[in-house]
């Protein structure tokens, strides 16, 4: 409790801050250009088609709202857990999760064929159809952001009592909130790759394990370039949760891709796990992002060095960047089996899915929009501890996210 | 309330693509480049695709002619999070172009592949068509006359037609007022009318024939029946 009173800002007027600021700002614009292009002339500027209608914006939405959901896990190991030890980054924790959320609603809205009409998904049991799960998110997603900021709130005014159970709340919104982002993919039975009840906790899984490998990749760079000391401890508590979680990942993985192999209608599952693009599933995805960053962490001596767990967390952050890109792209690239035989021409081909220049400057600009919002919240709000020795804050740099 | 349906007959399609181009002209669905056509951005409402069984020389070849099936259970009903589409009472589903928001979330739903994203704004006059061109006042109003980019189409069972010649007291289905695909099939593959009807052509057909429907095991229980060869 001694750091929770003496949270400071970043004075931010340094070199390298103002670079920062002035880099992600161009990036931003760019993004902005890119995205009022690709509004006027049509999603033909976008990689995706009939086949595969989902492409970056989506992908990018899903990776954000579960770098966002699992930062709340530290709100429950503070307060139900009593593990003071990380009160110290909660702050800044809460509010990447309040960026990173933001960050994955933009992405959804700019997603739409029509982003002006994006109001509607809010009109809820109006002008909505509650059976779809995309509504049904409409209400965990709004309701997790208002939680969030409430917490957020309830944090930066050091109420205890009430940050307590605001924490609660957000913890379980978020947890809601990337389930039911699950539940878009695992419900839809016409994909034989997506249909999976195990879908939402895959999610969660895949959430709490990339969100605190970032937040650990974070910390460890503010830390060091605002001059401030992090426990080695703090560090490797942090990446043994994450080793846990990942061992749940890999399980829940094992057991969801074995029921799709075992049923019959595997071609679709099989053109996944061996199919053109299946060196993405085992090398980048299982390899990169889930065996080297367990082996770091089970090793005795690299788990207690800060260096390998930051090597781990930034190969569990791009891996399941990974996993996401592969269940909406090659996930849908399958054809659909329509009639018995061997569909000729383009009605039996495989998707393709060219990477646009529109649709990946519009993601680069949506996420540096956010490492925008981030880097200026250092500067303008008291997100970080006081430093402990040198009360001297002459060299500082903001954070790069995602 | 009836309940439209169709009847294809596979035995009598030789695959010569009039009922894509009847209704592509019928409802101006936009022209897509053979570029377009490869990467699936082209829309279409109607298709036909091959189907290929064996090898040279033991190989032979089914014309699928593929409007939407209109299911009973429609997927994409359940998963459009706007309401744009729906299933009318008589059991037509239909999109609404200004309810749209374009998630694609349909498209992804559907087991069929029968719904298409507008990709780009459609030029004006792509067809050629006299507007108004003389004898349309029997087939109703041009249901699209402008597009916009960035919705969801798909086929509607030409539902203009169906409620005009209903307005004006015609017949319905069999040799009466039919959907544009129907209309121009030369073999008159396509045999569309009412489901529930036991006197239809369609009810007919069905109760003598063998048929299937597409990916049965859904349980979407769609509207357009396959006669086998």
């Amino acid at each position: 409790m001694s750091a929770s009173a003496n949270f400071v800002t970043i004075e931010g007027r340094s070199r390298g801050y103002r670079a920062l600021i002035l880099v992600l700002a161009v990036l931003t614009l760019a993004g902005f250009i890119s995205f009022i292009v690709s509004y006027v002339a049509g999603h033909r500027l976008f990689g995706s088609s009939n086949v595969i209608p989902w492409g970056m914006p989506i992908v990018m939405a899903i990776y954000l709202i579960g770098l966002s959901a699992g930062l709340h896990v530290l709100a429950f190991l503070i307060y139900i857990a009593k593990q003071d030890r990380y009160r110290e980054v909660i702050k800044a924790a809460v509010f990447l999760a309040i960026v990173l959320i933001f960050g994955a609603m933009v992405f959804i809205a700019l997603d739409l064929g029509r982003p002006e009409k994006f109001w509607r998904l809010f009109m809820l049991f109006y002008l909505n159809n509650m059976s779809s799960m995309f509504a049904i998110n409409a209400i965990f997603y709004t309701s997790y952001f208002i939680s969030a900021v409430i917490y957020f709130i309830a944090l930066m005014a050091n109420m205890k009592r009430f940050s307590m159970v605001m924490g609660m709340v957000a913890f379980g919104w978020a947890m809601l909130t990337h389930g039911g982002t699950g539940a878009i993919f695992g419900f839809i039975e016409a994909r034989e790759t997506w249909f999976s009840s195990l879908s939402p906790f895959e999610f969660i899984f895949a959430a709490l394990s990339s969100s605190l490998a970032l937040l650990i990749v974070l910390l460890v760079f503010i830390y060091r370039y605002t001059g401030r000391n992090l426990k080695q401890e703090l560090v490797s508590s942090l990446g043994s949760l994450v080793k846990g979680l990942l061992v749940g990942l890999l399980l829940l993985m094992v057991v969801g891709e074995l029921t799709h192999i075992y049923a019959p209608a595997r071609d679709a599952i099989l053109y996944m796990l061996a199919g053109p693009y299946s060196w993405m599933f085992w090398t980048l995805q299982i390899g990169m992002g889930a065996v080297v960053p367990l082996v770091i962490l089970y090793h005795p001596r690299a788990k207690q060095s800060t260096r390998w767990v930051v090597v781990a967390s930034v190969l569990v952050v791009v891996g399941v960047f990974i996993k996401r890109f592969y269940l909406v792209i090659p996930g849908l690239a399958y054809p659909l089996h329509l009639y018995p035989g061997k569909m000729e021409g383009v009605w039996g081909a495989m998707g393709s899915f060219p990477l646009e220049p529109a649709e990946i400057i519009l993601s680069v600009g949506i996420a540096a929009l956010l490492a925008l919002v981030y880097a200026l919240g250092f500067k303008y709000l008291e997100l970080l501890p006081a430093k402990e020795s040198a009360e001297a804050k002459t060299e500082e740099k903001a954070p790069q996210a995602t | 309330m009836a309940r439209w349906g169709m009847v294809i007959d596979l035995d009598k399609c030789v695959g010569c693509q009039t009922c894509s181009l009847a209704c592509k002209a019928e409802n101006n669905v936009p022209y897509g480049s053979p570029e377009e056509h490869i990467r699936r951005t082209a829309p279409f409402w109607h298709k036909v695709f091959a189907v290929s069984h064996g090898e040279y020389p033991a190989v032979s070849l089914d014309f699928i002619p593929m409007p939407c099936m209109h299911c009973d259970n429609p997927p994409c009903v359940t998963v459009c999070p706007a309401k744009a589409t729906y299933k009318r009472e008589d059991g037509v589903v239909i999109q609404n172009f200004r309810r749209c928001i374009g998630c694609k979330y349909c498209i992804v739903a559907c087991p069929y592949g029968v719904r298409n994203f507008n990709y780009k704004e459609p030029e004006e006059q792509e067809y050629f068509r006299p507007d108004p061109p003389p004898n349309r006042d029997d087939r109703g109003v041009w249901p699209y006359p402008r597009r916009v980019h960035g919705v969801v189409e798909k086929c509607t069972f030409c539902f203009h037609r169906i409620d005009q010649a209903l307005r004006d007291g015609k017949k319905v289905g069999d040799d009466g007022v039919v959907p544009a695909c129907a209309e121009a099939c030369p073999a008159q593959t396509i045999y569309f009318g009412d489901l529930d009807d036991p006197e239809s052509q369609v009810s007919q057909l069905l109760a003598s024939r063998q048929w299937v429907r597409l990916r049965e095991a859904m349980g979407t229980s769609p509207k357009v029946y396959y006669l086998l060869k």
